[in-house]
């Protein structure tokens, strides 16, 4: 193989040599690119600011609060969001399909399920009495900040983190869920964090903070973030050897170990990653009445029931509801 | 690096020895021009050019006429059988990435026959590609972006994908879907645009092949004309010196020099109609067919993909509208391929495809509504259900209805490609003999009235 190359680099040399144009003839026995491809839309990403350094909005966590509990199903003022939406017939709201035990789809009988499902349903059963008096539309990480601003949906349930950036575009719940941002690595991979990932190419979902983490991590040389569209698209690159590890919170990585043994989670948290449930910013009216919902499921011990559902084993430990707080 | 020529170290000019003196060459030349004067010289030069330019025309008009059926062989051996195979190996491609989608969003264990029919996909894909990859050099596989090398390498990671979907759905694991997508993905970027220019390609060899056994018979006319203008002159010339009206060696090669002429046109006249039909009848309708059926598929495959994208599948949606675009409507696929039928049974069955397509498409506006509306299941239930008012049951109408058609055209053009190889029998060897006829008689002719001369 070494042979034939320098026997053609000499080759290419003399025909230079007298004046012959042979680049072509070498160029295009370059060799073809073998192996699976990457999945769709998987590429480096770079140059993303820090998250979690704005802010410009004081505590990214504090919602508006609630006006006492929440009204009975159907009896709602006019002219509020809620009206509005139970005049439509159904809540539509936006999640996910790849992330395991929080949106996804069940493979045997193509319907959606998972903690974010369960709690968006709570939100239709507040407003219509029906927990299926719902419209999901599936979206990747990236689509959710757009899908609010432009009233493609009522509300966002999808992992997504709270914080001053997207508070500029979107209003968020109260917390319902506390994550923290950690490591999935294949076993006896060696490394054991973040820090040991210098260089490396590390997965997460395109317009998540996780990427943006990634990408901001002080080693040198820096890790490499490859942002892709869907969570188990991370998982498929792990498993083909296209990335090294796949950082996100410690709920999506859980879901992800689950499906391949061979993987483990590593590392301390690099932050937390407190969840909300984002909509319009136009209608303050819907984000009190979501509180309010909220805060029952926190005290009937609903929430509690939804976790241990979903997420008690995967995560093989008991949990509270985060508490929320509150702007005037 | 051909045109590139070392130019090799030059070695001096050999020395000419053999030259005669310049005053006897002239001698010698003078004394055939003399010789060239006299009648019986006249007749020795009638001879000799006559009986060469029989043979050379002979000879020829029968490479050329060789040529001919040479690119009829390539049309019933190479060209034809290729495009066909290029043709089945994008449309299975095609129903394969569709079925696989298809059984994906049905959820749980696909069904028998949905997997046997992206099995068989999938064997007549193979089998395809090994029928385009034997016609081949070796050359033509090194370039690694070629399509027939980007289908080689990629196919088995196709199916390699499609199996670890498969797997991880058994599991009831999401990432069985990732997988899926990856795979669709695969087939949408790299197999199915190489399928397309393989296809392209193959077509257009095609039709490089029929012109070739189509063209006008300027060469053979021209030469057959040569040879009779010199017979005219020969016989002139012998009737005005020897005062003898005819001469039965002249008019036996100036008889088999028109039968020559004459074969040759009407095979060639006949060879030409046969193709012409080929392609009128046959490859032209053909192409429209196949395109249209490649354009269905690219729908249907887009249908299935917005469902998987669930709520995030606009592309796909657009994807739908552009190929229905191409196949439907007067100036559609549909509406030239009907516009084109020159046969009952193709015209009934483009007409079918027509009633079929429009009844598929009622049935995706209702499965966009109920998706839209939010009943997704139900849409799902539209789009893939084997009953008879279900979308997959449309489609395949559609499909069939094509197949059909294609199965009649693709039959013209083997029968008249067939009959314009027919044609050419024994014209060769028909050729060279009416030319050895012709010398042979010239030579005699002329040979007689040169012996009254002794």
């Amino acid at each position: 193989m070494k042979r034939t190359k320098v026997a053609a680099l000499l080759a290419a040399v003399a025909m230079a040599a007298v004046g012959c144009t042979s680049a072509d003839e070498v160029g295009d026995r370059r060799e073809a690119p073998v192996g699976p491809p990457m999945p769709k839309g998987a590429a480096e990403v770079s140059d993303l600011p820090a998250p979690g350094t704005d802010k410009s909005c004081g505590e990214p966590t504090a919602s508006l609060r609630p006006d006492g509990p929440p009204p009975p199903p159907g009896d709602f003022a006019t002219n509020t969001a809620m009206q509005r939406i139970h005049a439509r017939g159904k809540l539509i709201v936006g999640v996910d399909q790849n992330t395991y035990q929080f949106g996804y789809r069940d493979p045997s009988t193509g319907q959606l399920q998972g903690f974010d499902i369960d709690m968006a349903k709570e939100i239709a059963k507040a407003i219509f009495g029906d927990p299926e008096a719902i419209q999901f539309k599936v979206l990747t990480s990236a689509q959710r900040v757009p899908a609010v601003k432009n009233g493609d949906v009522d509300l966002v349930v999808e992992t997504m983190t709270i914080n001053c950036e997207r508070r500029e575009d979107v209003e968020f719940s109260s917390v319902y869920y506390l994550a923290g941002q950690r490591v999935l690595v294949k076993e006896k991979s060696g490394f054991d964090g973040i820090r040991s990932l210098a260089g490396k190419k590390v997965c997460a979902a395109k317009g998540s903070t996780s990427i943006a983490r990634i990408v901001n991590v002080d080693t040198d040389p820096r890790p490499v973030g490859i942002g892709v569209d869907g969570w188990t698209d991370c998982l498929v690159m792990l498993q083909q050897n296209q990335v090294d590890a796949v950082s996100t919170d410690d709920t999506i990585l859980a879901g992800l170990r689950a499906q391949d043994p061979f993987t483990e989670v590593v590392g301390e948290p690099l932050a937390n990653e407190p969840y909300g449930m984002a909509m319009s910013k136009e209608s303050p009216e819907f984000t009190r009445f979501v509180n309010a919902v909220l805060e029952q499921l926190r005290t009937s011990g609903r929430w509690t029931q939804i976790y241990n559902l979903w997420l008690r084993d995967l995560l093989e430990t008991p949990a509270s509801p985060p508490p929320a707080t509150y702007r005037p | 690096m051909g045109d590139c020529a070392v130019s090799a170290p030059t070695a001096p000019p050999p020395v000419r020895t053999d030259a005669a003196p310049p005053s006897q060459r002239a001698g010698r030349v003078g004394e055939l021009r003399e010789l060239a004067k006299t009648t019986p010289g006249v007749l020795v030069v009638f001879t000799v050019a006559l009986v060469l330019v029989s043979i050379l025309v002979g000879l020829f008009t029968a490479v050329t006429v060789q040529g001919r059926a040479k690119a009829l062989d390539d049309l019933t051996a190479r060209s034809g059988p290729l495009s066909i195979a290029a043709q089945d190996l994008y449309r299975s491609l095609s129903d394969a990435d569709a079925t696989a989608n298809s059984a994906f969003l049905a959820g749980g264990l696909e069904r028998a026959e949905v997997r046997t029919r992206y099995e068989s996909d999938i064997a007549q894909a193979e089998s395809a590609l090994a029928t385009a990859v034997a016609a081949r050099e070796p050359a033509d596989l090194a370039d690694p972006r070629g399509p027939l090398a980007v289908l080689s390498r990629e196919l088995s990671v196709y199916t390699g994908l499609v199996e670890t979907a498969r797997a991880n759905n058994r599991q009831k694991l999401p990432v069985g879907a990732a997988y899926q997508r990856a795979a669709s993905n695969l087939m949408r970027e790299e197999l199915l645009p190489a399928a397309e220019r393989l296809y392209t390609d193959e077509t257009a060899v095609l039709r490089a092949d029929q012109d070739r056994a189509a063209r006008l018979p300027v060469v053979e006319v021209v030469l057959g004309l040569i040879t009779l203008v010199l017979l005219f002159f020969a016989q002139r010339y012998v009737r005005r010196r020897t005062r003898r009206r005819l001469n039965v060696g002249l008019l036996v090669a100036t008889g088999a020099a028109v039968v020559s002429l004459a074969w040759v046109l009407v095979a060639t006249i006949g060879v030409m109609a046969n193709v012409n039909a080929s392609q009128e009848h046959g490859s032209e309708q053909t192409d429209v067919l196949a395109q249209a059926r490649i354009a269905a598929l690219a729908a249907r495959g887009d249908e299935t993909m917005t469902l998987v994208a669930r709520g995030s599948g606009k592309e796909f949606e657009e994807g739908y509208q552009d190929a229905i675009g191409q196949l439907a409507g007067d100036r559609g696929l549909l509406g030239r391929a009907q516009e084109l039928a020159s046969d009952g049974t193709v015209r009934d069955a483009v007409r079918a495809a027509s009633a079929a397509q429009d009844d598929w498409h009622e049935v995706h506006q209702r499965i966009r509504q109920l998706d839209d509306d939010g009943v997704y299941l139900d849409a799902v239930d539209l789009a893939i259900d084997p009953g008879d008012t279900g979308a997959a049951t449309k489609f395949d109408a559609v499909d069939n209805s094509l197949r059909e058609a294609i199965v009649t055209t693709e039959a013209r053009f083997e029968d008249e490609v067939g009959q314009a190889s027919n044609a050419l029998t024994g014209t060769v060897i028909g050729v060279i003999v009416l030319a050895l006829v012709a010398a042979a008689g010239a030579a005699t002719g002329i040979w007689q009235r040169l012996k009254e001369y002794r």
